[in-house]
């Protein structure tokens, strides 16, 4: 009898144990920073921030997410998380990853956002500013950056610091505009993968010495993308992805784009615009030198069926596997002159639920120091943010593509690049989804650019705030 | 342990504290009340505080009566504080695991688990051996050292080197340390409180003294079986969907406390216009105010036309969409199946490897089911036109004809992007209505085969006559159960489509503009109202397919 109670006694501890053992190590399982939910149609101001529990200890613990595009990036920010963890002094610090086989990136921040369990900083793409800043979802560290001895947004790419220190109240941007809602992880843009194998046996110039010689225009890179063409029905001149990304730089080299000046309104109608969306059109209708709109070219280009392939640098770990000879060579210029590139990025920005605004502030910077940048750079996926020739010289390093001058040169003043950014005024992500299927009806065929300039913009203008 | 009997005095007494807890319970509930009215506690909206009050003055006036029924001497009382003390002591013993971090500590134990996984095994080890003496029983052994025994103490010996190894211990103490704090220390108090009033309650001389039948008992014990059910059932189904019906007549945008809008956003799905067009190719700001609607579609006829525009066209593009997915899905998943079915009810050498075989899909992932066809549909390199394209190589060449590979653009072309998808709907849930075909024909008689036969009637003759008629409400399930979930579709666009609205909006559906809408667009509001007329949309479906199942006369009574 005795026996048996011990017995069950026993039992009963290990299946209490079991239950428990799902709390962990006390460091695996750290809170996210316990939040009480601020009143939020307003971005706090930092002093105010806080509305949560006070640190009951010295060591604070910070949650930081920013999202990877393979096990290697996840790698590099673990080491990253590990190493900042020891040179920040009262800060422990836990990264992940973020987005799971089901939901992407974005989709599962937002859904932690609203339910109050986000990290305290994240990264969040360029066109998500807006929506998160003027929804009271990040915090405004324009103060705490004022305080900040020696931290000067100019150190940054102008296009990205634009955005980020746009003040929605006064319509302000810059250093003295009461508003910053985070710091660029990096920059990229876009250039073009070559099949250097493909491009030799059709006997079409080489594009990188067309453009060393500024001969890299649409008319030279027709002339390539059909010459290859010409090398089989199953091989292509050119592939881009069906995003706004790609299709955005044609209209952009023809002097047109997406917005107006002061991005309040539809400019997709614009003559400028359309003249560079028909340019796009006749790669895939009238010369037929592009894989299908709407296919993935990645894999044909990896497959050694594309001779150019369009896509940012966020591409070449995946191409450094492929085995054929290749480079990446800038855009060519448009009609007016210069390629119309993008200069892509992204923010690390501070839960506005944080309770520890200050330590989040200091993560914020030590994520985007140069030495950080570099090591991230290091992989190949993309361009420090940090304007310093010192960042440009080390990123000139991590070859392959021999030619990483490309990505410099997309970015570099002379080639006048669109910086990827946020509708204040209006919804982005319900623009992108009016202009999408809009430009594809166009790039495929069925709706001419006249139908297209007609209409797109009656439609696409509600989004934007009246 | 031998149960001590009450005696009527003490028991009594203990009714009599019974009472007593009841009012203040009551007087503690109504307290409770006040909590997010004066800031004790921090809600994000109005609407939490207002459901937070009126279920703790539901539990009060409940506890109030209760006790009236307890001074009566009525079971009812029983039931009342059961219920209401049962109730209380589930929200505080998740509170208690809420505030131990127990939750959250999952993704803790998923690191570390791996490190106890082979300490498992001793615990496997010590199964297999008292299964040993299962089938070989020694005489001899007594049960004290019996192998048994020795099992039990292996199988638990493994348990606690497996807690060991995935740091239990630092887990515990993480626990205990976590609840250190008022909010932990009272939902601990809670749990012990009511779990205590629990007990005292479901002992058998309060229960005759509150005149309880075996029949009470029972019910009691049913209920507390299907409580874990219920509660799931009413905490993460019911209460969303109750609250997606409030949310549906707010702007809730899921961060900031939402406003009222009355019927906005039903209006806003449901405002259309027709409008006649001069000319099959007249531009709609013509015909209508751009500035609310958009074109949806036309109808072309002779030199005119009808235009269809809404204020919402992508809800209305995207039923379109969804009524035509199941349109085609269902059908492609349905009949297929029942002739399927009919193939793998013979009783031919390996038909249970077939039916493993067709099965496979409805288990697999939709992720991984879904890339997998990306690359098949991949218009340049995916097998699927290459084979197309050898096939059509061959008849050429064979035959000395000249046909033009079609190179069909699967995924990126608008006329083809959403049979795309209904081809994986119906490849995958085509297994699944076979097993359910399958079970359906298993219930057949045979003798009415075997009347059919001698009655002269062919296979044909008994699949139409026999078959059928009887396979009729497996059909109805099959049917409904399918176009449910067709209505529903939205993994494999989501996953298969990039973007997944499909080239042109071809392959928005309602579900995915519901997501689209909810978490891209941040308006849970209008999200919630879509979600509600989707379900009308579904309901009405179903309705119909109740009636026609009615008017079978085979089935009646």
């Amino acid at each position: 009898m005795k026996k048996s109670f011990v017995f069950k006694m026993l039992s009963l501890f290990v299946i209490a144990s079991f239950a428990l053992a799902a709390c962990g190590s006390p460091a695996a399982t750290e809170a996210p920073a316990e939040t009480e939910a601020p009143a939020m149609t307003e971005a706090p101001a930092v002093t105010e921030a806080p509305a949560t529990e006070a640190p009951s200890a010295e060591e604070v613990t910070l949650r930081w997410r920013t999202r990877p595009d393979n096990q290697e990036e996840i790698d590099v920010y673990s080491q990253i998380s590990t190493e900042l963890d020891a040179q920040l002094d009262g800060i422990t610090l836990t990264y992940e990853p973020g987005g799971t086989e089901g939901a992407n990136y974005q989709d599962q921040l937002r859904s932690e956002v609203a339910a109050g369990t986000a990290p305290d900083v994240f990264w969040i793409p360029g066109t998500d500013v807006a929506d998160f800043a003027t929804r009271g979802l990040i915090l405004n560290i324009s103060d705490l950056a004022a305080q900040t001895e020696g931290f000067n947004v100019s150190d940054f790419y102008p296009g990205p610091m634009y955005h980020l220190t746009y003040n929605p109240e006064t319509d302000a941007s810059g250093a003295d505009s009461g508003a910053l809602w985070g710091l660029p992880r990096d920059v990229s843009t876009f250039a073009l993968y070559l099949n250097l194998d493909l491009i030799a046996e059709a006997g079409a110039p080489d594009p990188r010495e067309l453009a060393a010689k500024g001969e890299w225009d649409w008319d030279a890179f027709l002339d390539v993308a059909q010459k290859t063409r010409a090398l089989g029905s199953d091989i292509y001149g050119y592939g881009a992805s069906a995003w706004w990304g790609p299709y955005g730089v044609w209209l952009n080299a023809s002097g047109g784009g997406f917005f107006t000046a002061d991005r309040k309104a539809c400019a997709l109608n614009t003559p400028e615009s359309l003249a560079g969306l028909d340019f796009q059109r006749s790669l895939y209708q009238d010369y037929d030198v592009a894989t299908p709109y709407g296919e993935d070219p990645e894999p044909p280009f990896r497959a050694g069926k594309v001779a150019m392939f369009q896509n940012g640098r966020w591409a070449t770990p995946g191409v450094r596997t492929v085995d054929f000879n290749w480079d990446v060579v800038e855009l060519p210029n448009g009609p007016k002159g210069t390629p119309g590139n993008w200069l892509f990025w992204g923010a690390y920005v501070i839960n506005a639920k944080t309770a520890h605004p200050e330590e989040a502030w200091k993560l914020v910077q030590a994520l985007t120091t140069a030495e950080t940048q570099g090591k991230v750079a290091a992989l190949g996926a993309n361009i420090p943010s940090r304007v310093s020739q010192e960042a440009l010289d080390a990123f000139l390093t991590f070859t392959p593509p021999a030619n990483n001058q490309a990505f410099l040169n997309g970015i570099a003043d002379a080639a006048a690049p669109t910086a990827e950014g946020p509708l204040w005024a209006g919804s982005w992500p319900e623009f992108d989804k009016i202009m999408g299927p809009a430009i594809q009806g166009v790039l495929t065929g069925a709706t001419s650019v006249e139908d297209f300039g007609a209409t797109i913009c009656d439609e696409a203008n509600k989004v934007f705030n009246q | 342990m031998s149960k001590v009997a009450l005696s009527d005095a003490r028991t009594n007494q203990i009714l009599r504290l019974h009472i007593i807890w009841r009012v203040v319970f009551a007087l503690l509930a109504t307290a409770g009340t006040l909590t997010p009215w004066i800031g004790w506690v921090t809600f994000a909206s109005n609407w939490q505080k207002i459901l937070v009050t009126a279920i703790l003055l539901v539990a009060a006036l409940a506890s109030l009566f209760g006790a009236r029924q307890l001074t009566r001497r009525s079971h009812a009382g029983r039931m009342i504080a059961l219920t209401l003390d049962y109730l209380a002591f589930v929200a505080c013993a998740v509170i208690v695991l809420n505030t131990g971090q127990v939750f959250i500590g999952i993704d803790a134990l998923g690191e570390t688990f791996g490190r106890g996984v082979p300490y498992l095994g001793i615990a496997v080890a010590g199964y297999f051996l008292g299964a040993i003496e299962e089938y070989y029983p020694k005489r001899n052994l007594s049960p004290t050292n019996s192998l048994k025994a020795v099992s039990r103490w292996v199988i638990l010996g493994g348990f606690v080197l497996f807690l060991w190894q995935i740091d239990a211990v630092n887990g515990l103490l993480y626990f205990l340390s976590k609840l250190a704090q008022p909010k932990g220390l009272v939902a601990v108090a809670g749990v012990l409180v009511f779990g205590f009033s629990l007990w005292s309650m479901m002992r058998p001389e309060l229960a005759q003294a509150l005149n309880a039948k075996t029949n009470h008992e029972q019910i009691i014990n049913g209920w507390l079986f299907l409580s874990p059910n219920l509660l799931g059932f009413l905490i993460f189904f019911a209460g969303p969907l109750i609250l997606s019906f409030y949310f549906s007549f707010t702007d809730s945008d899921a961060f900031n406390p939402p406003n009222w809008v009355g019927f906005d956003n039903y209006a806003r799905i449901l405002n259309v216009r027709f409008a006649w067009l001069s000319s099959p190719d007249q531009l709609a700001r013509e015909v209508v105010d751009i500035k609310i609607y958009d074109e949806v579609g036309r109808f072309k006829f002779g030199n005119g036309g009808l235009l269809f525009a809404a204020a919402d066209k992508f809800f209305w593009l995207a039923l379109r969409n969804t009524l035509t997915f199941a349109l085609f899905a269902v059908p492609l998943s349905v009949i297929p199946a029942l002739l399927l079915s009919n193939v793998l009810n013979s009783k031919l050498p390996g038909m249970k490897f077939f039916r493993a075989v067709y099965f496979m899909p409805s288990i697999a992932a939709v992720v991984g089911i879904s890339l997998v066809w990306q690359w098949l549909y991949n218009a340049t390199i995916g097998y699927i036109n290459y084979f197309i394209t050898v096939g059509i190589e061959f008849w050429n060449t064979l035959f000395n004809v000249a046909i033009v590979d079609p190179k069909i653009q699967w995924v990126s072309d608008e006329n083809t992007a959403l049979f795309a998808v209904i081809i994986i709907a119906a490849w995958q849930s085509m297994g699944f209505n076979t097993v359910l075909f399958l079970a359906g024909l298993q219930n057949i008689p045979g003798e009415l085969y075997e009347a059919a036969t001698v009655d002269g009637a062919g296979p044909w003759a008994k699949f139409w006559g026999i078959t059928l008629p009887m396979l009729a409400p497996t059909t109805f399930y099959v049917v409904s159960t399918t176009t449910i979930q067709a209505m529903q579709v939205f993994e494999q666009v989501f996953i298969l489509m990039n973007p997944p609205e499909g080239p042109n909006n071809s392959t928005i559906t309602l579900v995915l503009y519901l997501y689209r809408s909810g978490f891209q667009n941040f308006k849970q509001g209008y999200a919630s109202a879509i979600a509600w007329v989707l379900f009308i949309v579904i309901f009405g479906l179903t309705l119909v397919q109740f009636q026609r199942q009615r008017r079978s006369s085979i089935y009646e009574g």
